[in-house]
């Protein structure tokens, strides 16, 4: 409690604008729960006995699926009370008890100087709320312009003596585990109802499984027993008009190993330089390293959470479809940011003090970093690289599927012939490869850490 | 006596993170050739006082005069050209632990050097002879080429000294030298400082935690307390009385042998 609030008989009210956008956050996780909730049963409603119509819902009950939007096909008297409902609904939850919302953002609901807030309160604050709820955005607006928070508390507050706030454990009662509060059970019902909701909504089916096991099996049977005439011979049948030759399993598998190896080292080269530009504890002492520091990690981030094989998609239009500088480019720009970042959470890790000790010696900006930084970064960096190299293989295994070349374009030719012998003796290769470059970087991430 | 070689100003010092003075109005000068000892409760601004000067932290406020220039104002690339005069050996010696002792000691040369032989590592020969003539000092000869970070406390703190030897500095900074060592490596250490005090002609600012310790090596004390200076003088005005006062009522005064 502030000094310039305490005497002040409003002091329940929340003490700052943050508290209060707080409140509002946790306010509007209650109402999306509740939302969910009834969401979640007017799309089961369909599915599973939704043969009448019912006014105010537009569905098409005619249509082959019951789609999980068709609950939101409401007429717009239906959808005020909706919307009334729900909120009647958060109130209650909100007021009596401790919510979702209140729980998430650490309130709870505190009468004056803490006190407690007994049903009367309560009620009060269900029945007053709709009202101040409509007069709230008003006071927020005055209070806005007073430049501080409404001091009388909102309108519900106000009425109810009653109002949210930093949460404080009663002293004296014993810490209920939290499955058997308010929070619990409706964490655990949001839980399985989604769950519920993805099984109904995937169609998942258990008896395909076993209806069809003799299909799988003939399948099965033939990959198990690998032909592998075309191991070290070239099979004249597959042409991939990107390659100026033909080509046998195990030059399409070094073709792919280099094509990693190569995306591994161009990648790494760019984010060396990068990651030093990425770090906070190297950029953020000015302004103007602070803008380039965001930028940076901005680009990790996004071109990261960019996957591979749609970089693929998009170099494979650029280059050329299956030619395996496409797939080349895409690992590149993906390594790039995925090391990036890496390299620079590394960075943003190392003792501070040798840096000192050679700023303290006179030392500048990139000596610092050549023989403060460096040196303690570098045997992650090799281990982080190889890791990389291992990922980037594996990646390139399969890049073919959408253009990005290597062996996956014999692997896919031959799943499209149906040839599942010859599906075998590649994913064969395929997995000797990987497990043994596994092995040899893992031995050797040992060494080096 | 012209003015003195080392002069502070109204220094103080306000952390923004948790709004902390560290420093308020700190005034006082120091002679070329003194030991100075720093003493003080933990937090009382020691560090922070030792790092103004070389800047490592920005003052708030006042000024440090260093042989009569203000560098509070310096620009940065001024301020390094400054540095490389003020050398500085931490209480956790800051080697870089996975490089040589070599280079560890090497590293103090780095202000002198261009900027592209120091990116390629190219110290001159010169260079490497001075390194080893300095480890040779501090009796770590045979150890230039193991790694620093094998070596004992003890013989870190000699690499870190050696390190600032290298600089052929005007003023050294020590803070805690010896904190994290033993009562007897403490001594040892102690020596090389006083020695470089003495026969080098290095104005030495060492924070202390011993009162003893300062007692046996300083030529002048000053004490802190919570920010402010509340001592200065000569190592025998420290009584009972004043260490009370420095320290509060209930410390008890240790001796380290
Ligand atoms: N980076 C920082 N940010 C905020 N406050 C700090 C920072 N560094 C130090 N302080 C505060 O400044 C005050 C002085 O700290 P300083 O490290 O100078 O003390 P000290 O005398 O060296 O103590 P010690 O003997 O423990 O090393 C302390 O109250 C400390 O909490
Ligand atoms: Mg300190």
């Amino acid at each position: 409690m502030s000094a310039k609030n305490s005497g002040n008989r409003w002091q329940y009210a929340p003490s700052s604008f943050r508290s209060l956008w707080k409140r509002f956050l946790g306010f509007m996780l209650d109402w999306s729960i509740v939302y969910y909730f009834l969401h979640a049963s007017m799309y089961l409603y369909l599915v599973f006995w939704g043969s009448q119509t019912i006014a105010g819902w537009n569905y098409y009950k005619n249509d082959a699926y019951a789609a999980f939007f068709n609950p939101l096909r409401l007429d717009s008297w239906m959808w005020w009370l909706v919307l009334g409902g729900t909120l009647l609904l958060v109130v209650l939850l909100r007021s009596f008890g401790r919510s979702l919302g209140q729980r998430a953002f650490g309130f709870s609901l505190q009468g004056v100087e803490r006190s407690f807030v007994n049903a009367i309160q309560r009620s009060t604050r269900v029945i007053v709320f709709p009202i101040s709820i409509l007069f709230s955005p008003f006071q927020l607006l005055t209070s806005v312009i007073r430049k501080r928070p409404p001091g009388r508390g909102l309108l519900h507050d106000h009425v109810s003596g009653s109002s949210i706030r930093t949460y404080i454990h009663p002293s004296g009662l014993p810490k209920k585990r939290i499955w058997f509060t308010q929070w619990g059970w409706i964490a655990i019902a949001l839980l399985s109802l989604t769950i519920f909701l993805g099984w109904v909504i995937i169609d998942a089916n258990l008896g395909v499984l076993i209806n069809r096991t003799d299909e799988a099996r003939r399948v099965f049977m033939d990959i198990a027993t690998p032909d592998f005439s075309h191991f070290a011979v070239p099979d004249p049948v597959f042409y991939q008009r990107a390659y100026p030759q033909m080509f046998s399993i195990i030059n399409l598998m070094v073709l792919t190993v280099l094509m990693a190896l190569a995306a591994t080292l161009i990648g790494a080269f760019f984010a060396f330089p990068l990651s030093f530009l990425g770090a906070r504890n190297l950029m953020c002492q000015n302004r103007t390293g602070y803008v380039v520091y965001s930028f940076i990690r901005g680009f990790f981030n996004l071109f990261r959470s960019i996957e591979t094989l749609i970089w693929v998609i998009v170099f494979a239009v650029w280059i050329g479809y299956g030619n395996p500088f496409a797939g080349v480019m895409a690992l590149v720009i993906h390594t790039i940011a995925a090391l990036g970042k890496l390299y620079s959470e590394q960075v943003e890790s190392i003792d501070s003090g040798p840096i000192e000790a050679i700023l303290a010696t006179g030392g500048s900006r990139f000596q610092i970093i050549r023989f403060g930084v460096i040196p303690q970064i570098i045997p992650s960096f090799l281990a982080f690289t190889l890791y990389r190299w291992d990922i980037n293989v594996r990646m390139a295994t399969i890049i073919a599927l959408v253009g990005g070349g290597g062996i996956g374009d014999l692997l896919f030719y031959y799943r499209n012939q149906g040839d599942w012998s010859q599906v075998g003796a590649v994913v064969l290769a395929m997995i000797a490869v990987v497990w043994t470059l596994d092995y040899i970087s893992g031995r050797v991430r040992e060494r080096i850490a | 006596m012209s003015q003195p070689y080392l002069r502070f100003e109204n220094l103080t010092k306000v952390y923004e993170r948790g709004q902390v003075v560290a420093l308020k109005n700190v005034s006082f000068s120091v002679e070329k050739g003194e030991f100075l000892v720093i003493i003080g409760l933990s937090g009382s601004g020691k560090s922070t006082l030792l790092r103004c000067i070389n800047r490592l932290i920005e003052p708030s406020a006042g000024q440090i005069f260093v042989d009569g220039v203000d560098v509070t104002q310096l620009s940065s690339a001024r301020m390094r050209r400054v540095r490389r005069k003020i050398g500085m050996i931490f209480q956790h010696f800051n080697l870089i632990n996975r490089s040589t002792v070599l280079t560890n000691t090497l590293s103090g040369r780095l202000g002198y050097m261009s900027a592209w032989r120091s990116l390629l590592g190219l110290f001159t020969k010169e260079d490497k002879k001075l390194a080893i003539q300095n480890l040779a000092r501090v009796g770590l000869e045979d150890k230039a080429y193991a790694r620093a970070d094998e070596l004992s406390g003890g013989q870190q703190q000699r690499v870190g000294i050696a390190r600032a030897l290298m600089q052929n500095p005007d003023l050294l900074l020590t803070d805690e030298p010896v904190s994290a060592l033993d009562p007897a490596t403490s001594h040892s250490v102690m020596q090389y400082l006083e020695q470089m005090n003495q026969e080098d002609g290095v104005t030495v600012l060492a924070s202390l935690h011993f009162l003893s310790l300062a007692r046996r090596y300083g030529t002048r004390i000053i004490a802190l307390k919570g920010g402010e200076l509340m001592f200065d003088g000569s190592p025998s005005e420290i009584d009972e009385a004043k260490f009370k006062e420095i320290y509060g009522d209930e410390a008890e005064e240790v001796e380290v042998r």
